[in-house]
């Protein structure tokens, strides 16, 4: 997409919402966009994200033209979501091209609350005491984010590999399902199924 | 006197003391902390200044609560005496900006080769912001 668009005047920008620079590192091979490591998760202080893939549309002008939507850049997932990556992209040249949004562009992404607010904070002092080497004060920390917002994933699944969990194990799939039974509460767009 | 952490914009240390779980430090470690100066004007950014309705709340003795000082911004904080540390979050209003008014937050941040990118280094562009990661 980057290389597609590139003399349009368009840029991608991926930001991880994540420590491991080495497993980074992995996923972004071959990548030639930017791609920048956000291990305090400021991003999802300031774009209220609670979970990933999100994408945000940003204009020329600074303006958010599409705000934060559930778009994977694989078809992985698309059994279950019914959305191709092919069918963002097809948005995205029509944005580019034509300077059209679909409708769901105009969706408005609830705020945080103050639970999901001093979720952050907790999650950040617990990353950074654990990378101070106090372990039980960040066990403590992460505790807490994680009962402040338990279905946040940027919260919850982030902490995983940090606290020696896998984040594909046991842990993960209780989140899921948790999170599925609450109706999925995504801070933003879960985009409709693409037409086939 | 303790050293006391503040997690803001960046890690920085001030030295202070705790009173009564308040987290007191010396005035001149605040611009560091927070990154705004306590003035009799108010608190100030270049030349900008935020008045502060009650200076008490901010001011104790020779001293400044950094945690209360932060929240006179409009910024969320977390107070942990246990381990030393303020955390101070990114400006409600910045991000009620972007959920509301649709002003993306500028940002920067370090590229895996350790450079700092910021979004508006790429003003004037369409840009696809993507949030990811490997967890």
């Amino acid at each position: 997409m980057q290389d597609e668009l590139a003399d349009d005047d368009f840029q991608v920008i991926a930001v991880a919402i994540d420590e491991a620079t080495d497993e980074v590192r992995v996923l972004a091979d071959g990548i030639t966009y930017p791609v920048l490591m956000d291990p305090d998760h400021l991003l999802t202080e300031l774009y209220a994200i609670s979970n990933v893939p999100a994408v945000v549309w940003i204009d020329e002008n600074g303006r958010i033209a599409r705000p934060n939507a559930n778009e994977f850049g694989t078809d992985m997932f698309s059994e279950f979501t019914g959305r191709t990556r092919e069918g963002h992209f097809d948005q995205i040249r029509a944005w580019v091209h034509q300077g059209v949004v679909p409708d769901d562009a105009s969706s408005e992404i609830a705020d945080l609350d103050e639970d999901e607010l001093a979720a952050r904070l907790h999650f950040r002092l617990a990353a950074h005491l654990r990378r101070a080497g106090d372990e039980a004060g960040a066990a403590h920390h992460f505790d807490a984010a994680a009962r402040l917002a338990p279905l946040d994933f940027t919260v919850v699944r982030a902490a995983m590999p940090l606290r020696g969990e896998s984040p594909f194990g046991e842990e993960f799939f209780k989140l899921l399902e948790e999170y599925q039974e609450a109706g999925s509460p995504f801070h933003g767009i879960t985009p409709v199924p693409s037409a086939q | 006197m303790t050293s006391i952490t503040v997690l803001g914009d960046e890690v920085a240390t001030a030295s202070g003391e705790w009173v009564d779980g308040r987290p007191l430090i010396e005035p001149e470690g605040l611009p560091a902390a927070i990154g705004w100066t306590l003035k009799p004007e108010g608190l100030c950014r270049d030349d900008q200044c935020v008045p502060v309705r009650d200076r008490s709340v901010i001011e104790v003795g020779d001293k400044v609560d950094v945690a209360a000082a932060a929240s006179g911004l409009d910024r969320p904080t977390l107070v942990d005496p246990d381990t030393n540390t303020v955390v101070v979050g990114q400006p409600n209003a910045t991000r009620r900006a972007a959920l509301l008014d649709r002003q993306a937050p500028d940002f920067t941040l370090a590229d895996l080769d350790g450079v700092d990118r910021s979004l508006s280094d790429y003003a004037g562009k369409r840009r696809l912001l993507v949030a990811f990661s490997s967890w």
